[in-house]
């Protein structure tokens, strides 16, 4: 074994005179709960009184009403980037569909008059996407990005769940944060 | 006849048969316990899993070696990264390439199993004080671990199922602001734990049912084949880190607690002393890590950026060849053993030479705690099976795969 | 003024129309107020208590006044549910057990004198419904008809967790009640009367409170009235992570709103006995029914000082059982429960001795003493 850095736990002393009546830890106990209660009692209705909610000590927020800090990577619904132009970024390559783990992504590609490709049809199944980002790492044109949407995301019917390329498309300005996050510090970090 | 057994001869007494079923609200994890009890004491218990079993090593078959990533972080969905990085390490030792890691790369992932590893003992902590009624307590470290989680996400993306470690490094760099945003979140659960500990740990009523039920001797521990927090709590010297290690645990200063009887006040104190050694291992990895690269510099392993794929041909190749082939691994097998929260999580990765695992199979903790429930928890009362139960912290995903 | 001619009609008339008021506000302070407000300061002192918001979202056109409307949508909810009776299950036992357990919380109140005695119109007034000279005894006799109620659900339910429950419900509530009768012994040495007004009464004095004289017995009494309530860190028989439910898995909708208005209206009950035996009743410290009577009647008149007094002393009461229940509250959040043979032990061989003890200490005192 190796040696060094094993430290025994102690056990033996964790029992006092004082612990072995119930009373005086019981004691500390309930002013430990109480300690947290008052002060959370009194800020809220003090915030609620001010109408200011950072003054809240409470860990929770009042949801949907306040919406909470979403971190850059995080991945939200995945979106088609709309370009300048109001066509697709997406050339159809395929790359995503095959990065996808649980193969939810159905592309069929075509060329456009003017010689570029693009996907005649986009299909995600939303019901089976697993928000795991791997699609938005394969593309090579920055066309498939994880939105930082989380609401509204659920249907009464699974067909509804489906989205094809006119429900997935957003314009490049919504999605700049996302954009920069994968630009700058994810894949892009990679350069050497 | 002595006036006893005429007594017992007239009490109709039989053995009561009950089931603990998979949906109790205790056997979390979906476990299904089959009891005979006596009274209140147990005669014998009867243990079945599998009722979460969805197929991984078979799912990991299909995809290729990247694709397996999302299906680790649903083995033990507690701390999650730490299947990531045992896995990731398993097939770099396949490939040879372990040594060529950069630095930037093993300190992140260094700390990032941390943070996993505080969030799943904060989970059952908070756990086991909720099944033995104390419900504030719980809360407190579910609130702790929120605050972990919100760390997790700033790296990755998501709190529960990262996907944030890839083969060759990792798959994003560390957000800014994220050394203040780890002090400020310390400072807030050292705190919490510190009062969870002052309700808990010293009041005679939650010790008295947690201290001296279901102990376990050295040898019946390493018999049964456990690691991790229940076979340090029984007294035997051996964590991963220490043993053979990985990644850069050899560089960080840090404690490893032991217990002596392994029952499950023993294994309650390990896994507090135990987040106590994880701040501090996250806290010197802050303090050490350099910057740097964060993945291998060989482009038939890594993803290369966004811009070096629509500008460069070479990188565009790769980049077509890894997403649709795979990353081509030699031929052979590989094991690798890592510590995660519940013990060694170790996976066994099989290649055949293609981009895409021939078998992947992982080591789960929690099997050989659960196999000794039912020797543990011998002659002991119902209400023991459940701070016994708790403690193994067995996770439905890791046991069932 | 004619109104209140009532009071001086012949003493029969006017004892009826006492006795009516005072039962119909213990009933609506119990089952209308507490009982339902209970549910909701549970649920919002919890969350307080875990740095989080609690239930507040049931609301009316926009307005959810904090939370108060999930008191109507509970209980409304409690009652539409369906209404089952397993397979196999004694149907008259199943049914009867709920209502075995809520009355005798309910009838528990009416020996608990929440003011003293006033003068109002020359009708004495003394609140409380039933002045029996058994006093509290009764409460603990009526207590124990309400363990027959749970003891018969787990076993009425058919499921071997239900009868778990139920075996555990009968063996804990058996050994505290013998432990809860001989703590309370000290007290009724030390105020020489059974009767609940007498000790309410002798209370007017501060030092005199029972919490200064008998320190210990309220701690005992106060453990085995939590181990009667079957509250945590007693909740053996309901303990939810262990059996489910306990002795009532199998009950949904009215019943079981009646066995958990019977845990709640039990609450207030044991806060209310506390109150009058330990706290000083409707007593305010240092300040006597004659002086605030004399204050008062120097700017409204002597009757209705009278009057308000009264108000006043029912308002101190009801104050102190609201801090116990706080009490009890923060208790059944913050402590883990006890194991079922830990439980036993507890009462048999911890509380049962030491209150014995009780008994010997205050008898040598009172003598020492005179």
């Amino acid at each position: 074994m190796m040696a060094g850095n094993y430290k025994k736990v102690n056990r033996d002393l964790t029992m006092s005179f004082w612990d072995r009546l119930y009373i005086p830890e019981i004691i500390r106990g309930l002013w430990i709960t109480s300690a947290h209660f008052f002060p959370n009692l009194f800020s809220t209705m003090f915030a609620y009184v001010t109408g200011d909610p950072t003054k809240r000590k409470i860990m929770t927020i009042y949801y949907p009403e306040e919406l909470p800090n979403i971190p850059d990577a995080y991945r939200g619904r995945p979106v088609l980037v709309q370009g300048k132009d109001g066509r697709e970024k997406c050339v159809a390559c395929g790359l995503c569909e095959v990065a996808c783990p649980p193969k939810c992504i159905s592309i069929v590609g075509e060329l456009r008059e003017d010689g570029t490709r693009h996907p005649k049809s986009y299909i995600l199944d939303g019901s089976r996407c697993i928000f795991c980002g791997l699609c938005e790492e394969a593309c090579p044109v920055e066309a498939i990005v994880m939105s930082h949407e989380y609401q509204n995301l659920s249907e009464y019917h699974r067909g509804l769940m489906i989205y094809d390329k006119e429900e997935l498309l957003v314009p490049e300005e919504k999605l700049e944060r996302r954009l920069k996050f994968i630009r700058g510090r994810a894949f892009g970090k990679c350069n050497y | 006849m002595s006036v006893e057994n005429d007594a017992r001869m007239d009490l109709h007494a039989k053995e009561m048969i009950l089931n603990m079923g998979p949906s109790h609200p205790a056997t979390h994890g979906t476990v299904r316990f089959l009891l005979k009890l006596d009274g209140e004491k147990i005669v014998h218990m009867e243990t079945e899993i599998g009722y979460l079993h969805r197929g991984f090593e078979k799912h990991c078959e299909n995809g290729t070696w990247t694709q397996a990533f999302p299906y680790t972080d649903r083995l033990n969905y507690n701390s999650a990264m730490q299947n990531n990085v045992a896995y990731a390490l398993a097939v770099e030792k396949l490939m040879g390439v372990s040594d060529k890691l950069p630095e930037r790369a093993q300190y992140i992932r260094v700390m990032v199993c941390e943070l996993a590893r505080l969030a799943d003992h904060y989970t059952n902590l908070g756990a086991a004080a909720l099944e033995l009624g104390a419900l504030t307590a719980f809360i407190y470290l579910v609130e702790s671990r929120e605050l972990v989680w919100d760390l997790i996400e700033s790296v990755c993306g998501a709190r529960l199922t990262s996907n944030y470690i890839r083969i060759g490094g990792l798959s994003a760099d560390l957000p800014e602001g994220f050394k203040e945003h780890v002090k400020e979140v310390f400072d807030k659960t050292k705190v919490l734990c510190d009062e969870f500990d002052r309700l808990l740990t010293h009041n005679r009523i939650f010790v008295d049912r947690m201290r001296d039920v279901a102990p376990i001797s050295k040898e019946d521990a390493i018999a049964f084949g456990f690691t991790g927090p229940c076979l340090r709590a029984a007294g035997v010297e051996y964590d991963v880190r220490k043993a053979n290690p990985y990644l850069v645990y050899d560089k960080l200063d840090f404690d490893v607690p032991v217990g002596t009887t392994g029952d499950n006040f023993d294994i309650y104190l390990v896994r507090l002393e135990e987040i106590n050694q994880s701040i501090r291992i996250v806290e010197q990895v802050l303090e050490k890590m350099p910057e740097g690269p964060i993945n291998i510099d060989d482009p038939a392993v890594r993803q290369p950026s966004k811009e070096d794929v629509s500008s460069k041909m070479e990188s565009m190749i790769f980049h077509f060849k890894n997403q649709i082939e795979g990353i081509k691994v030699p031929k052979g097998e590989a094991y690798f053993a890592t510590e995660g929260s519940n013990g060694e999580v170790g996976f066994y990765v099989v290649s055949d030479g293609s981009g895409k695992p021939f078998k992947c199979r992982v080591r789960p903790p929690c099997i050989p705690l659960t196999q000794a429930m039912g020797f543990r928890v011998q002659g002991a009362f119902l209400a023991d099976i459940i701070p016994t139960f708790d403690m193994i912290n067995l996770i439905g995903g890791e046991c069932d795969r | 003024m004619d109104g209140l001619a009532i009071f001086q009609t012949p003493g029969m008339f006017g004892n009826i129309i006492e006795m009516m008021l005072k039962i119909i506000f213990i009933f609506t302070m119990n089952m209308g107020f507490f009982a339902p407000v209970l549910t909701y300061v549970e649920r919002k002192q919890s969350a307080f208590m875990q740095d989080r918001i609690g239930a507040n979202r049931a609301d009316v056109f926009g307005f959810t006044f904090f939370g108060l409307l999930h008191i109507v949508t509970d209980a409304v909810k409690l009652i539409v549910k369906e209404d089952f009776i397993p397979r196999g299950a004694d149907k008259v036992l199943h049914t009867v057990a709920p209502l075995i357990a809520v009355i005798p919380a309910l009838i528990a109140f009416s020996v608990i004198p929440f003011g003293g005695k006033y003068n109002l119109w020359g009708h004495e007034a003394n609140l409380v419904i039933a002045d029996l000279d058994i006093g509290i005894l009764f409460i603990f006799a009526v207590a124990s008809i309400g363990t027959y109620g749970a003891i018969i659900a787990g076993w009425a339910s058919n499921n071997n967790w239900s009868l778990l429950g139920g075996i555990r419900v009968g063996a804990q509530m058996l050994s505290y009640e013998v432990a809860m009768g001989l703590t309370i012994v000290g007290i009724f040495m030390v105020y020489g009367s059974l009767k609940m007004t007498d000790i309410g009464a002798a209370q007017e004095d501060f030092f005199h409170w029972g919490i200064f004289l008998q320190p210990l017995g309220f701690f005992l009494f106060f453990t085995c009235a939590l181990a009667e309530n079957k509250r945590v860190p007693f909740d053996v028989p309901e303990a939810e992570s262990e059996l489910v439910a306990g002795y009532f898995t199998e009950y949904s909708g009215l019943k079981f709103a009646m066995f958990w208005m019977a845990e709640f209206l039990e609450i207030v009950t044991i806060s209310a006995v506390l109150t009058a035996l330990f706290f000083g009743g409707w007593h305010i410290p240092f300040v006597s029914h004659a002086m605030l009577s004399g204050f008062l009647s120097g700017i409204v008149g002597p009757d209705f000082a009278e009057l308000i007094t009264m108000f006043v002393h029912v308002g101190v009461f009801w104050l102190k059982v609201a801090i116990l229940i706080f009490l009890q509250m923060v208790i059944r959040w913050t402590l883990p429960r006890f194991r079922y043979d830990q439980v036993m032990m507890l009462g048999w061989k911890i509380i049962l001795p030491l209150s014995l003890a009780n008994i010997a200490v205050t008898g040598l005192i009172l003598l020492l003493v005179g």
